[in-house]
């Protein structure tokens, strides 16, 4: 190593903060033994510090600091992983609460009906509803009506009414339509859906 | 300790250094004041992805490096000179020449240096960070950051040299 190796090196020493970097020691070593090297060190070191404060001593804005803690936006930790679970935890709570009201409504459905006898008139629930039409002056269209198909309902002797259904997948309307119009007494099971009052048929018998 | 908490300590800790190295970099109060907002800013919302605590100050230093990138690009003034001094060139600078100068002076210098060149030579005065913190900030190999810095440091001291007023005219 020469005077001009040992400068190139030392050029980027700073000092202490330096000691610890192998790539000085020679340098540094060699500067030793080289007085001008030494005192050319000495100087560039002390430059080095002045202009260092000077540049540190330079103060930032007042205020900045409170600037940026009032700017500071809501966190919000984009972890995927977590965001994942958290959408496969409420889909299969979803899931199972659907289910349950599914199988809840079904059992409802079977152990709240109540086997009832009505005894009342057969009606074709759309022109009764609509039109308000009933009774013997309506025997014809009623009967054509639930004949087919149109909801057919029994009007008990209280004023209630009753929409008639057969088992599910079964349509009564063929037998009900012989007692259009007429007072029949009905067995069945009573429910009621929404409010509504339904009455699944299992027996017939005209007064 | 709360999160906000811990949000104010990190301010506390590191805005000046931050300030310090974007005005070095824009020389603009305005624009070093923005950049250090845009740090911490985004700092707020990707933080917590940095698993390394002890490498927080890096990653602020990087991320303002990289929003200053980022502002130069928009404003297209990226400056692609390079500095033209040879290492065979070490100055003999005059020891008092950096004493004479105040740091508005230095400012005016750094910004006329090429910001290849700028954002090491500022670390390297600014920060007690290693040759190698200062590479790991900047995302370049360590033989590429000690000839900037070195070249820059000529540049800066020859100019200093070139800049002040001889001390009989000061006085």
């Amino acid at each position: 190593m020469n005077t001009h190796d040992a400068k190139q090196i030392l050029l980027l020493y700073r000092g202490p903060i330096d000691d610890s970097d192998p790539q000085f020691r020679a340098a540094l070593d060699y500067a030793k033994s080289d007085p001008e090297l030494s005192e050319w060190l000495r100087k560039q070191i002390k430059c080095y510090d002045t202009i260092r404060a000077k540049l540190r001593g330079i103060e930032p804005q007042p205020g900045l600091p409170e600037k940026i803690v009032r700017r500071r936006p809501i966190p919000f930790p984009h972890d995927w992983s977590r965001i994942a679970q958290l959408a496969a935890a409420i889909i299969i709570s979803a899931s199972f609460t659907a289910v349950l009201l599914k199988w809840s409504e079904r059992r409802h459905a079977v152990a709240g009906a109540q086997e009832i006898v009505v005894t009342g008139e057969v009606l074709d629930m759309t022109c009764y509803i609509a039109s308000n039409l009933s009774g013997p002056d309506h025997a014809e269209c009623a009967r054509v009506c639930i004949r087919s198909g149109e909801p057919a309902g029994i009007k008990a002797r209280d004023g209630k009414v009753y929409l008639l259904t057969g088992e599910p997948g079964h349509s009564v309307n063929e037998e009900l339509a012989e007692y259009a119009a007429q007072v029949v007494t009905i067995k069945g099971k009573q429910s009621v859906r929404d409010g509504f009052a339904q009455l699944q048929v299992e027996e017939i018998r005209k007064l | 300790m709360s999160a906000d908490l811990e949000f104010e300590n990190l301010v506390k800790l590191y805005y000046g250094d931050l300030y310090r190295f974007g005005l070095s970099l824009t020389g603009n109060e305005t624009d070093a004041a923005d950049l250090t907002q845009e740090t911490f800013y985004i700092w707020a919302n990707k933080g917590h992805q940095l698993r390394n605590a002890a490498s927080v100050k890096g990653w602020l230093f990087t991320t303002l490096h990289r929003e200053f990138l980022k502002t130069c690009r928009r404003r297209n003034r990226f400056s692609h000179e390079s500095v033209d001094e040879r290492m065979e060139d070490l100055p003999n600078v005059p020891p008092d020449c950096a004493e004479r100068a105040d740091s508005q002076i230095l400012l005016r210098i750094l910004g006329e240096i090429a910001e290849d060149f700028r954002a090491p030579l500022v670390l390297y005065y600014m920060e007690d960070l290693s040759y190698n913190e200062i590479a790991d900030i900047l995302g370049l190999p360590l033989g590429t950051v000690q000839s900037r810095i070195a070249r820059a440091k000529i540049q800066l001291l020859r100019r200093l040299s070139e800049t002040n007023l001889p001390v009989a005219q000061v006085k």
